[in-house]
């Protein structure tokens, strides 16, 4: 009698899973066999009930925005749970590393700003093969080389750039060399290369792009470590630094939202774009889901969601950015180019080391 | 003072009706001692194994790792900073905390109850959240004090260097000093005046009697905290990376928090952690040999209570500027520093009444749900934990003092090794251990290295409190037919409540702010107060200053509850 009630039950989820789906946005603008594939996962992660994900950059409410719509989109029950942390990159590196070692998987999704290491994942086999139907939106940064389609793809970038207040610091020109002639000795921040990955692919990309030497005369400016991008916009404001040389236009828009008056350049020479790198672990526990909001994330309607909240790049194609003087699209940027898939974590430790020289940090 | 002391095991019979209690007697403190060592020694063993694992040596073990420490000069510069800000943090939080402690418990200054009270406001604030209060008071160019100075009197603070070690020194010294007045304050209540008169009759000065009669009756207690103080304060890497490490000023738990991000050099991680707890080890020998050639009873079978020196004005004006100072440098002005902080919209370096909000307060409690959930899981983790470390550690150092023998010498330092590893790699210690089992992602993990981590203080803090207790006091119950466990529930534990209660509580908020272990260990559903204001400190710090006044709030109103309830919390 129980086990009858059971399958009972079970057929009355299926079918009114199936009726809710019917008529959702993500079935009706399938066909085909698209049209079922959705249907199925759509289906298995009902079941699943929900999804576990970590990111480095994205903020609560932008993950709820985001959930509202995913839930929506693809008809799944409203108690449908995304349980998400904003993680630092360091420990949400070191958690997956030792859950990887472990078997063990308590997350399904993740994003991070470490090419390197996503890139060194992927060849270890940690992350899902998953042939979403949305790499073929992402053909330009794919030829690029910031995603390996079927691995990993980005869920928005943001770059590392020059950050002042006009009503306490004068910069004028648009070149790297304008921005080292502005700063204030002592009274310049820039990211803490001894811990942040960000911060070194950004020195790897200034260093291309302008020699070593320059990067030493940025030295010579006595610059401050901040590891927060947070903490080097709100030091700006206050007035403790007269330049954020690392700022990013993410927090630059947030605080300008609340008054501040923050102005920021992208260098004529180039900027060196870090994608927030976007994969399903291999031993994700709720696959179907995590699908799902892979495909999602990469669509056009969650890059516009993430652009809007975040100011974040898109490297979607031909993505029209909303709002284009915080988060400019790709194609509009002078980037400088660094194919992050070559380089090893061996060749980031010895950047590492030449930063730490540099700077005697 | 020459002859060893140490709770006398009793070998009387004990009536026949008390097998039970016969029983526990042997077995519980010693499965305490027995669990305290299984506990301590995983994750030990762990670090110490890590430290030794090279790729390419021909075991797998070598000791490339320290070698390759010993010839980074960072490292070297970390070392000595870390040695330096130890060191001054320990000596001047003990100079402060046993005068603070003098003062509120031995003298007659007005509002000396409230003093009791208030000396402790400055625990309940994260040393976290007091290193960025004092960064938004001090910064050169956009502090609260330089520019008040500056606008108002013309005066130029620029000589306040809070980004250094002496800044790190300084807050460390404010928010630790209470570690130190919780350890004596206790023992110092019932130190027995009539040693001190003697001392005095006899023609010793005031300060000849402290140096000679006070101090060393109170140096397990002082010497306890003084340890406590010098492992916390060198071991915590929150306030050097707020206040020292963006000026390139390296600690070693900085250098231990960097090795664990990506690209992860575990080894250097857990080589720097093995040598902390090399000089942890160290500590704790030569405070067991200093204190076992002596004794300390302060609590006897006789009746007395603790003189109250009646200072003279200048001395009792002295007195009292001493704890106003104290009181408005650890608490009043980081809590005036964050509270406008949290209640501003921007940061702009100056407080702007005008543009008052609540939507930090808003944000953080109604909007952000992650709060409410972290806020209760605290409270279940710290309460749960210092309820079982305080058990276990009463169990241990009764078991320890009962045993005075060389196996009990020899484990005491193994039980105190746990204090010698930073947070960080004791979590990655734990994580190492249990991340194959069921504990993981839930709960007990964090609990396991809670108790795990921090029983060593239990036991330090209440082994000092036993040790001041005469054995004759328990002697004399079980001679007159009482079990044991009626001569620790009427006896040994109504006597030892002043330190067991300070202990509890000095637990209890060391957990509530605990970040280091909890790091690594918290799953979605199990975040901490301290998770939440890490997660929040990437939104935006206004979220972390609004936070930290609820943590205070709440922190500070539990305490007035306790307080309440008895007369002095510490009678």
């Amino acid at each position: 009698m129980k086990a009858l009630r059971t399958v009972l039950s079970l057929v009355c989820l299926g079918l009114a899973a199936t009726q809710s789906h019917a008529q959702t946005p993500a079935l009706s603008a399938a066909t085909g066999a698209e049209k079922e594939r959705i249907a199925g996962l759509v289906t298995e992660a009902t079941k699943e009930g929900k999804l576990t994900y970590w990111d480095t950059v994205m903020q609560p409410a932008t993950k709820n925005a985001l959930q509202a719509a995913f839930v929506a989109h693809y008809g799944l029950p409203k108690n449908f749970q995304i349980e998400f942390s904003e993680i630092a990159p360091s420990n949400m590196i070191t958690r997956l590393e030792q859950e990887a070692k472990a078997g063990r998987a308590t997350v399904d999704a993740a994003a991070v700003a470490s090419p390197i290491w996503v890139a060194a994942q992927a060849r270890a086999g940690a992350l899902m093969k998953y042939d979403s139907p949305e790499y073929a939106n992402y053909s330009l940064v794919a030829q690029a080389g910031l995603i390996e389609p079927g691995s990993y793809a980005f869920n928005g970038a943001y770059v590392f750039v020059p950050l002042w207040d006009p009503e306490k610091l004068k910069v004028a020109g648009d070149s790297w060399n304008d921005v080292i002639a502005a700063a204030q000795e002592g009274r310049v921040s820039v990211g803490n290369g001894a811990a942040s990955d960000a911060t070194i692919m950004t020195y790897i990309g200034l260093r291309t792009a302008m020699g070593k030497d320059y990067v030493a005369k940025l030295a010579a400016k006595k610059p401050v470590f901040i590891p927060k991008s947070e903490t080097i916009a709100s030091r700006v404001v206050s007035g403790e630094d007269t330049m954020a040389f690392m700022g990013m236009p993410t927090r630059a828009y947030q605080l300008n939202a609340k008054g501040a008056k923050l102005s920021y350049l992208m260098p004529k020479e180039g900027v060196t774009l870090l994608p927030q790198n976007f994969f399903i672990l291999a031993n994700a526990t709720h696959p179907a889901a995590a699908k799902l909001w892979f495909d999602f994330i990469l669509s056009e309607q969650g890059q516009k969601i993430i652009v809007e909240k975040e100011a974040m790049i898109s490297g979607r194609n031909h993505f029209i950015s909303p709002i284009p003087e915080y988060a400019p699209q790709i194609d509009k940027l002078k980037l400088v180019r660094i194919d992050w898939n070559k380089m090893t974590p061996d060749d980031l430790q010895a950047a590492r080391r030449e930063w730490m020289d540099l700077f005697k940090q | 003072m020459v002859s060893t002391s140490g709770r006398a095991h009793i070998d009387a019979p004990a009536p026949a009706t008390d097998k039970d209690s016969r029983w526990l007697e042997r077995l519980a403190p010693l499965a305490a001692v027995w669990i305290g060592l299984l506990l301590a020694l995983g994750p030990v063993f762990a670090t110490l194994l890590r430290s030794l694992m090279v790729d390419g040596a021909p075991d797998g073990l070598a000791f490339d790792n320290f070698t390759r420490l010993f010839a980074d000069p960072r490292a070297r510069q970390a070392a000595l900073n870390t040695l330096i800000i130890g060191v001054g943090v320990t000596l001047a939080s003990s100079l402060l905390g046993f005068m603070l402690a003098w003062i509120v418990s031995r003298t007659d200054i007005p509002g000396r109850r409230s003093f009791e009270i208030l000396n402790l406001v400055p625990f309940f604030t994260s040393p976290y959240v007091g290193a960025m209060a004092w960064q938004y008071l001090t910064a050169p160019h956009s502090g609260i004090l330089p520019n008040l100075a500056r606008s108002w009197f013309g005066i130029d603070l620029s000589f306040i260097r809070i980004n250094s070690i002496s800044g790190v020194i300084w807050v460390l010294v404010l928010f630790y000093t209470p570690f130190i007045y919780l350890f004596v304050i206790g023992p110092m209540r019932n130190l027995n005046g009539a040693l001190e008169d003697a001392a005095r009759v006899h023609g010793l000065s005031f300060f000849q009697t402290m140096r000679r009669v006070t101090l060393p009756l109170l140096a397990p207690a002082l010497l306890s905290g003084a340890i406590v103080v010098f492992v916390t304060s060198a071991g915590l890497f929150d306030v050097p990376v707020i206040l020292a490490t963006p000026y390139s000023i390296p600690t070693v738990p900085a250098l231990i928090y960097e090795s664990i991000g990506y690209p992860s050099d575990f080894g250097r991680a857990a080589a720097l952690g093995a040598m902390m707890m090399g000089v942890i080890i160290m500590l704790v020998v030569a405070q067991r040999q200093y204190l076992g050639s002596r004794r300390f009873e302060t609590v006897s079978g006789k009746g007395y209570s603790p003189r109250v020196t009646k200072l003279r004005p200048a001395a009792r004006n002295a007195a009292l500027a001493l704890e106003l100072v104290y009181i408005g440098c650890g608490a009043v002005l980081p809590l005036i520093s964050i509270i406008m902080v949290s209640l501003s919209p921007l940061w702009r370096g100056y407080f702007e009444p005008s543009k008052i909000t609540l939507a930090n307060f808003i944000y953080v409690l109604d909007e952000f749900e992650l709060t409410r959930g972290a806020i209760v899981n605290s409270a279940i983790l710290s309460i749960a934990g210092a309820s079982l470390i305080v058990a276990l550690g009463f169990l241990q150092a009764y078991s320890l003092q009962t045993r005075k023998n060389r196996w009990a010498n020899a484990l005491q330092p193994l039980l105190s090794l746990p204090n010698g590893i930073p947070g960080i790699i004791f979590g990655l210690g734990i994580l190492i251990i249990l991340i194959r089992t069921p504990l993981y992602g839930t709960y007990w993990i964090i609990l396991s290295a809670y108790v795990a981590h921090y029983f060593p203080f239990a036991l330090r803090s209440i082994g000092a409190v036993l040790m001041s207790l005469s054995p004759e006091l328990e002697q004399s119950a079980r001679s007159s037919g009482a079990s044991w466990l009626q001569t620790m529930r009427l006896v040994v534990i109504p006597l030892a409540r002043p330190g067991l209660v300070a202990t509890w509580l000095m637990v209890f908020i060391i957990l509530v702010r605990e970040l280091g272990s909890t790091i690594l260990l918290y799953a979605q559903g199990t975040e901490t107060i301290s998770v939440a204001m890490l997660i929040l400190s990437e939104q935006n710090f206004l979220y972390v200053a609004a936070l930290a006044v609820v943590q205070v709030a709440l922190l500070g109103g539990a305490f007035i509850l306790m307080s309440r309830n008895s007369k002095s919390l510490f009678d």
